[in-house]
């Protein structure tokens, strides 16, 4: 194939890229290939205990030249956090196993791990909590003291830290009649009756309430965390993987009590992400390192401290749903616990998301939530692909069957007799547009050829809303270059999604030139300017508006063009209402299969999903996104799941944890649903959430009713038991 | 303990403990990025490197293993090679990071026959595993490939 | 350290009969694990990569498989799949292609590890190791040499030189239970293996090694399911199972009879 050959809307076809596209060849370098000469190479040495206090470290094995950075070096520094402000680089009193508690700098990565290990460490331990429940009993530990809400960008919604527990944040629904009772602040008791609100449920004749676990889950990159640090005159410069540059620039600036314009953050094009490379995670102490050392320092992580670094927030769901007997829906509460770990991180927003995520796309007279973003001894929770909408999407819609069967209705015409349609309100009290869900719900049942009061055994069918993160701000830049072609400079992180062949393609539309005219620049804090992050599914859609701008601006004046948009929203912590998402992701999922009853072994004939996509920029990379999510609901359905003894991940690595491979996938169909002059809407992660319910739904129609993810085997078959035996 | 290593159709010198690793040392002495460490268990595919033609974990293959073998990683692939000029018609790719991993695995597939359909392709590529969820449109590339 | 290179299983014993702390380095895939993890260090290395005479297949009579003698090739070659379905299937069943490339037959006897695919239907087919060291060389059933959780019977200075298989005379099944990805070790391993009247089932995978009861298979009566099934509970039973991420102690249990039960009436019909 020859670049004469190319065609511009080719497959693969992206920033001035001639021939094969060379993440094929290995010819981009990721953050994990790069190096600086002269580095040196850090090890972080980290907790054994989930809670406690450092009281010594013994360091007298260690060489003359290995550095040692103990908590003492950072005692100046500042707390940092995207949400809260609960973090620190380096701590004396960690809070999870695998807290970082000191490091060592040497000059190859061979002398930092024997360095590593040559350092005793002894503690004072304290008491410990892991469930998301018990760390809200009175006699459970507070994993911190205080609650301080970050001054960062990404903290932008109002906390509602609940001091003198391990609430971090809440966030609350209360459509109009619900507001202004008398509540407690948090609902510690799974069996609570719900009083102050009760009167939401009078007018429902059928009362379903019910509680749903999801477990951490690990991201899996399969490229590890791999960051470098220098300081060149007085600046910091980070090359590293991570989603979120200018967060990381403006909160490192804080650390070091710098200026953001002195800290540069370059992000080369990442080998995965899925929200595992957000935020700080290695970046601090390596810049620190960097600091102390005078020299470049090195920091890549093993794959068990991948899997430590963060997690898919554990998570029990109660959804109470009333509806009439006629199927109408009347009301909904749910109560979402949301266990954050050790440190927020975004936990808050993570909270936010999966309690108007579990209202789900219909109408309800009265709609409560109470989402609780709780401190306990884990490793931290952050982004997941789904962001907390699959923990309560999960419950949400398996909840909708257990209705329809209460009902005796039809689990499809349940759901399409209460779909929010075009015009409609949500929960939040805004106007539903470029509403897709009836003809999403319709598409899925097909797919498994679903019989309207037919013999639905081994079928299940699930929709959901999900929201784009709002307020946010895109800022893109193009400029017009020497020779002809146009380079675009935005903040867009690579991690696999088409970052960069997403905003050549938008940008030749927008320029009416060819793709091969286009070239994309390096994310780089000194060269792009602002955006929010690439998180969220958001960075297509406000990256086309903001290249639209960009492009009519160049137009117009000559050689730069700058574009700036943003959507604005956000919803008020205690009622819930304002704008939650300036616009939707939407999608549907079905699934087929039959279960082992021996052995309780699932085995899909069809999994299917169908999303919503508006306008599509890239076919090919809008397909991959949507098959790469069913591909991790799937996993998140029937095997994902990180396991701990005593607050130790016992499972941090790739035998004892499964990730689906391409044995498990013959299954998968799907829908990517376009609608011409629509905007574009993001489809990074809509088909996550509805998988699982899909797949348990199916499950639960043959006789078995699991409540809890992953859908072992062990625990179909346990669900069957327990049926039978009441 | 020094060791000659044919890689990519040349012989390199190069200084290793028998304990270090094919892909430790193909990285950081013969400069090659091709393959990648994710699980460093031999499970996940991205350390794939072909030795005579036959697909290996290279994260936990000691080195002098390879001696007197061919070792072929995606570098070394000619330029027109069918299989990867499948794996870009299909985009069978997102991130990239098991890409190499996945086109040495094909490539070996598609030699010795063993592509024979969606079933049997899918079967050959079970120890490559990939994040992303590419595994559609790469199990479309190897089919063609083998066409 | 030293990697050492013997050309002959005499130089190989005597090396290792001078280096007794020297691992022996068959395909390398389970000790290179070890040795990533920081978990086997030595100065010295028998590597059995240049012994020609560990590298033998016949298939005359009984199938005769050197020690160094891959999975993939008792996966692939014709005449062992033709004539020894059983193996071939249970060695197919291994992993990836790329852990099959190089893992050998030698090896996985000599790793013991439990969670794996192979030795219950060697042991079902009524496998023998030849074995050698210095002082002489001697024969043990599969059987008897998997003893436990990652051991053998093997002394200090022995090597699995070879494992004679005999030609089966009778169908043999091997079911691979999957409860997680479908590309993951085995959460059981059942071989079953007919000949004439009898039948030999192995469990292998749910306990620190496989298990056969000669007394619970005089039972059987082929093709009939109550006795397929008594069987199936009889073994269940008896078996001491191990927790781990496939499937919890309580979960083998339960399905262990099943799997026996389905291997009895796949080899019956």
């Amino acid at each position: 194939m020859t670049t004469s050959e190319r065609q511009p809307d080719a497959p693969g076809a992206s920033s001035a890229v001639t021939g094969i596209n060379p993440r094929i060849t290995a010819g981009i370098r990721y953050p994990v290939d790069g190096g600086i000469p002269g580095e040196w190479h850090l090890r972080i040495i980290r907790s054994d205990v989930p809670a406690g206090r450092v009281t010594g470290f013994e360091t007298s094995l260690l060489d003359d030249e290995i550095v040692f950075i103990s908590p003492d070096d950072v005692k100046e520094l500042p707390r940092f956090g995207c949400q809260i402000a609960d973090q620190i680089v380096l701590t004396r009193e960690p809070k999870f196993v695998g807290d970082a508690i000191a490091a060592v700098v040497a000059p190859t990565l061979k002398d930092a791990r024997v360095a590593a290990s040559l350092v005793e460490v002894s503690y004072e331990q304290r008491t410990a909590v892991y469930d998301e429940l018990a760390a809200l009993r009175d006699e459970s530990p507070l994993v911190h003291e205080r609650h301080h809400t970050s001054e960062s960008d990404s903290a932008y919604f109002d906390m509602r830290p609940q001091d003198g527990t391990n609430v971090c944040h809440r966030f609350r629904i209360r459509t109009p009649n619900l507001r202004g009772r008398e509540e407690v602040a948090v609902v510690t008791d799974l069996t609570d009756p719900d009083e102050p609100l009760a009167d939401a449920f009078d007018d429902a004749e059928v009362i379903v309430d019910e509680v749903f676990q999801t477990p951490a889950a690990a991201h899996v990159p399969m490229e590890p965390h791999a960051a470098n640090a220098q300081w060149v005159d007085g600046r910091l410069e980070v090359v590293t993987g991570t989603q979120t540059p200018f967060n990381m620039r403006q909160d490192l600036a804080g650390i070091f009590g710098i200026a953001a314009e002195d800290v540069r953050i370059v992000v080369p094009p990442m080998g995965g992400a899925f929200g595992a490379k957000t935020f700080i995670r290695t970046e601090a102490i390596t810049a620190l390192a960097a600091r102390l050392t005078g020299r470049p320092v090195r920091c890549v992580l093993d794959r068990d401290e991948v899997f430590n670094e963060v997690t898919r927030h554990p998570a029990t769901v109660r959804v109470r749903l009333g509806a009439k007997k006629d199927g109408t829906f009347v009301a909904k509460r749910i109560w979402a616990y949301v266990n954050t770990g050790a440190y927020a991180d975004c936990g808050p927003g993570v909270a936010q998301k999966m309690g108007y995520a579990g209202v789900g796309p219909y109408r309800f007279d009265h709609v409560a939530v109470d989402s609780y973003c709780i401190y306990t001894n884990l490793p931290p929770g952050g982004a997941f692909r789904g962001y907390g909408a699959m923990q309560s999407v999960w419950a949400s819609e398996r909840v909708v069957d257990m209705m329809a069967d209460q009902l005796g209705v039809d689990a499809v015409e349940l759901r399409r007799q209460n779909l929010l349609r075009e015009g409609d309100t949500f929960c939040t009290g805004e106007v539903m547009h470029d509403a897709h869900f009836e003809e999403l719900l319709d598409d899925a049942a097909a797919a498994v050829d679903w019989k309207r009061d037919g013999d639905r055994a081994g079928k299940g069918v699930a929709i959901m809303l999900k929201g784009m993160q709002t307020p946010s701000t895109a800022e893109a830049r193009i400029e017009l270059l020497p020779d002809g072609r146009y380079e675009v400079q935005a903040a867009t992180a690579d991690m696999g999604q088409g970052a960069s062949e997403m905003l050549t393609r938008l940008a030749a539309e927008n320029l009416k030139c060819e793709t091969d005219q286009i070239v994309v620049c390096v994310p780089d804090t000194d060269r792009v300017p602002y955006d929010t992050r690439t998180t969220s599914s958001r960075s297509t859609h406000m990256m086309s508006r903001a290249l639209e701008e960009a492009a009519r601006d160049l137009i117009e004046h000559g050689r730069v063009g700058h574009g700036h948009v943003s959507n604005d929203g956000g919803l008020d912590p205690d009622t819930g209402q304002g704008v939650a998402s300036s616009h939707w992701h939407q999608g549907s999922a079905s699934a087929d299969l039959v279960v082992d009853e021996d052995t309780g072994v699932i085995a899909l004939s069809t999994l299917y999903a169908s999303s919503y996509a508006g306008k599509v920029v890239n076919k090919h990379g809008a397909e991959l996104q949507q098959e790469g999510s069913m591909t991790l609901g799937l996993g998140t359905a029937l095997f994902e799941e990180l396991q701990f003894t005593e607050g130790q991940m016992t499972n941090p690595n790739l035998s004892d944890y499964n990730i689906a491979s391409a044995l498990d996938v013959a299954s998968i169909s799907h829908r990517v649903m376009e609608l011409p002059g629509a905007e574009v809407h993001g489809l990074g992660e809509t088909a996550v959430p509805p998988v699982p319910p899909a797949i348990g739904n199916a499950v639960a129609s043959l006789g078995y009713d699991v409540r809890q993810l992953p859908m072992t085997p062990e625990r179909v078959l346990d669900a069957r038991r327990e049926q039978e035996e009441s | 303990m020094n060791l000659t290593l044919r890689v990519n159709g040349r012989s390199v010198d190069v200084d290793v403990e028998p304990t270090t690793m094919l892909v430790d040392v193909l990285r950081d002495q013969v400069g090659l990025t091709g393959p990648r460490v994710t699980c460093g268990v031999g499970l996940c595919g991205t350390c794939t490197v072909l030795l005579d033609g036959e697909p290996v974990s290279g994260c936990i293959l000691m080195t002098p293993l390879a001696v007197g073998k061919e070792i072929t990683t995606v570098e070394g692939l000619p330029e027109d090679d069918r299989v990867v000029a499948c794996f870009d018609k299909h985009h069978a790719f997102q991130c990239g990071f098991c890409i190499p991993g996945m086109v040495l695995t094909a490539r070996e597939m598609v030699d010795k026959g063993h592509a024979g359909d969606r079933e049997e392709i899918r079967e050959g590529l079970g120890g490559n595993l990939c994040r992303c969820g590419c595994y559609l449109k790469i199990i479309d590339a190897i089919e063609e490939a083998a066409r | 350290m030293t990697w050492h290179l013997p050309t002959s299983v005499d130089e190989v014993l005597r090396l290792r009969a001078d280096n007794p702390e020297a691992p022996i380095v068959a395909g390398g895939t389970f000790l290179g694990i070890l040795v990533r993890q920081g978990l086997v260090e030595a100065d010295d290395w028998i590597s059995l990569q240049n012994v020609r005479e560990l590298k033998g297949l016949g298939d005359a009579g009984d199938l005769s498989v050197g020690a160094m003698v891959t999975h993939r090739r008792l996966e692939l070659d014709p005449k062992v799949f033709g004539v020894w379905p059983g193996v071939s299937a249970a060695f197919h069943a291994v992993a990836s292609p790329r852990v099959r490339n190089v893992a050998t037959m030698g090896g996985v006897l000599a790793d013991a590890d439990y969670a794996s695919d192979p030795p219950s239907m060697l042991v079902a087919s009524n496998a023998v190791a030849e074995v050698a060291s210095i002082r002489g060389t001697r024969r043990i059933p599969v059987e008897n040499l998997i003893v436990g959780h990652y051991s053998t019977a093997l002394e200090e200075d022995e090597l699995i030189t070879r494992v004679l298989v005999p030609r089966p005379t009778g169908t043999a099944v091997y079911r691979k239970l999957r409860t997680r990805s479908q590309e993951d070790r085995p959460a059981s391993s059942v071989a079953a293996v007919v000949s004439g009247d009898t039948v030999r089932v192995v469990v292998g995978a749910v306990s620190d090694r496989p298990h056969h009861f000669p007394d619970v298979c005089a039972e059987w009566k082929p093709g009939d399911e109550t006795s397929a099934r008594a069987i199936g509970e009889e073994y269940a039973s008896r078996i001491d199972y191990i927790d781990d991420n496939r499937g919890s102690a309580a979960y083998r249990r339960r399905v262990v009879g099943v799997e026996v039960r389905r291997a009895l009436m796949a080899v019956g019909s």
